[in-house]
């Protein structure tokens, strides 16, 4: 069975970028093994947690962790945004990072076997969503119908061309694809992806949805899994926020009474309800 | 208990310094203010001045405080990380009770928890703490409103009373009895005890009125904060009052945010350093990309009043955030400090 949980709290633990990967416009997929081959070893985590990763010179920022708690490459995902992502976009294969975590508390996993699971994603917000999809798909026989409806921009800002691929052809997985405009050449769904959700015939019953895109995105798309009378409590997401230790005591990450990194940063809508501060 | 003479005094410290730093208050020639501070002479301990501007949480958590260094060579893509452990055992002498308090939350706050905050906990470990019973309130103490005060009531490894000729001696740790014993004291009997309850309730008695009005209306006001009931207009009006300096957070012995920066040095290393922030700054919560969750600025009010008031946030501390050392109050450019602010929604509760 699967270790005990053993994050890096203080001192980041060095590791090797091996593979640079252009996603999409100025995101890039960043594989990385540990240098100490006992973290390499050791090194667990569930899906829906994050880990703070230092740019040697720049700095260290909190990020979502895509890949699987089970047989996946290790890799993070970065949309290019302020000093320290730049820095790291600078990077080349054989550069080091620094990594500390995993930190948060992820999203459940074994609490939803033998539920249909609804994968609801906008843009960049697949990054973390990837983690539980893959880990979902690598435990098949033990959930329902599983669903993934995911919306870009444009087909060129749709995240993990590769994997959309390899999910196109999962037998048991229903995947639908939206882009905001027509494209020559495009054969998904096009609109938002608020309106493919309001279309889809999606399950109701002993269903968990996950949610996460922008706000504006997240907000329209919760409206429609009520509507179709998902409940507040099944409905997750991921927030994100200035993190600055990850352990909880810098309190940068606080929204109402509790802290993302600690507490979070997986919430049910209920919760996010209540949290009385803006997502 | 032990009685300690005047002239005792000098000697205790001493030999605390042979295995510590001793820091304490000391009245500053420049400004004449009080300040708890390193001693580099001894003799500048003043026991009887009145309460130090600072808390002396700035021993156990420094205004700015490198936790690592690293050097990378992008060259040969060599990274070596370091961790910087220079601590040595510190002392804290002439303590007051509000402080101890707030130190005593800043414990439970980076020790209790899901983690335990390693820096902290290294300042922590070598520390001796002698606290000073506060026979000189402020006018704007309150400790009496936030049960921290004015005597100290745990947390210490000696506790001093000054009753004019000497000090009443009150050990709480084995550390502190060691010393006591070694320092050959002489032993104080039940009437010890009395005097210094005595000298307490006098103390208490000097306290402003409005500190020993204002005792029920704390309770109240966390209440209100912590179901959320205080109306938006309230933080509005102490929004407005908010000169966003961050003072009121550098002054209080329970602010504990900080911020961290990788700072390049000229020599090719680079320090991980840990600064003191405030929720009070616009850019505590801003997020690259320029996404503030938190803009206005009596949000960020709300933060830091729901932070030293409410239930919640008491969890984490097992008592009250606010330790009634009335700092803000003194330090605040605006008339937001906190008993200002339990005033404000006090009058909403009244008002309606």
């Amino acid at each position: 069975m699967e270790r005990p949980l053993v994050p890096i709290v203080t001192v980041p633990e060095i590791a090797t970028v091996v593979e640079i990967r252009e996603e999409i416009d100025e995101v890039k997929t960043f594989y990385f093994t540990f240098d100490n081959p006992e973290i390499e070893q050791a090194f667990r985590i569930r899906s829906g947690q994050f880990i703070m990763c230092t740019v040697f010179g720049a700095g260290e920022f909190a990020v979502s962790l895509p890949f699987s708690p089970e047989n996946d490459r290790k890799h993070i995902s970065v949309r290019r945004v302020g000093k320290v992502t730049a820095a790291l976009h600078q990077l080349e294969p054989g550069d080091k990072i620094g990594i500390r975590g995993p930190f948060g508390n992820g999203f459940p996993f074994e609490e939803i076997k033998g539920k249909n699971v609804i994968y609801v994603a906008g843009g960049i917000g697949l990054i973390p969503l990837r983690s539980s999809i893959v880990h979902v798909l690598q435990h098949r026989k033990d959930f329902g119908r599983v669903v993934l409806v995911y919306g870009a921009r444009t087909s060129k800002d749709l995240m993990y061309k590769n994997s959309i691929k390899e999910w196109k052809a999962t037998e048991n997985f229903e995947t639908h694809f939206t882009i905001d405009r027509p494209e020559p050449g495009w054969t998904g769904e096009v609109g938002f992806v608020n309106q493919l959700v309001a279309r889809l015939d999606l399950p109701v019953e002993n269903t968990v949805a996950f949610v996460c895109g922008p706000p504006v995105m997240f907000n329209s798309v919760i409206k429609e899994l009520k509507l179709k009378g998902i409940k507040e409590q099944d409905i997750y997401s991921t927030l994100e926020r200035h993190m600055k230790c990850g352990i909880g005591k810098c309190q940068h990450c606080a929204i109402g009474r509790t802290l993302v990194c600690v507490d979070g940063p997986v919430y049910t809508y209920k919760q996010i309800k209540t949290l009385g501060e803006q997502i | 208990m032990y009685w300690l003479e005047k002239n005792q005094l000098e000697q205790l410290v001493k030999k605390l310094a042979k295995d510590y730093r001793i820091f304490g208050p000391r009245r500053d020639e420049v400004s004449g203010e009080v300040i708890f501070d390193w001693l580099e002479n001894l003799s500048d301990l003043d026991l009887q001045a009145s309460i130090p501007y600072n808390p002396p949480k700035f021993i156990l958590f420094p205004h700015f405080e490198e936790i690592l260094k690293y050097r990378y060579d992008h060259r040969s893509k060599k990274a070596v990380i370091e961790r910087i452990n220079l601590l040595e055992p510190k002392a804290l002498v002439g303590i007051r009770a509000c402080d101890l308090t707030g130190l005593l939350c800043l414990d439970r706050f980076f020790l209790g928890q899901e983690f335990v905050d390693e820096v902290y906990l290294e300042h922590r470990k070598k520390l001796f703490i002698i606290s000073n019973t506060c026979v000189r309130p402020f006018p704007q103490c309150f400790c009496v409103c936030t049960d921290s005060g004015p005597g100290a009531k745990e947390g210490y490894d000696l506790d001093l009373t000054f009753t004019g000729e000497g000090y009443i001696v009150n050990c709480g740790s084995k550390k502190g009895q060691k010393l006591a014993e070694e320092l050959g004291l002489k032993e104080a009997g039940p009437e010890a005890s009395e005097l210094r309850q005595k000298i307490i309730d006098d103390s208490i008695s000097s306290f402003d009125r409005f500190a020993l009005e204002n005792k029920a209306w704390i309770s109240r006001a966390t209440n209100r904060l912590t179901t959320g009931f205080i109306k938006p207009e309230v933080w509005e009006y102490i929004g407005n009052q908010c000169f966003e300096c961050g003072a009121c957070s550098f002054v209080c012995p329970t602010c504990s945010c900080f911020n961290i920066e990788d700072v390049n040095s000229k020599t090719g290393d680079t320090y991980r350093v840990r600064t003191w922030d405030s929720c009070s700054f616009e850019g505590y919560t801003k997020m690259a990309g320029d996404h503030n969750p938190r803009k206005p600025v009596e949000d960020r009010r709300n933060k830091r009043f729901f932070c030293k008031l409410s239930y919640s946030q008491s969890k984490k501390y097992l008592r009250p955030g606010c330790v009634g050392c009335g700092r803000c109050a003194r330090v605040c450019p605006g008339d937001i400090g906190l008993p200002n602010v339990v005033t404000y929604i006090r009058r909403e509760i009244t008002e309606g």
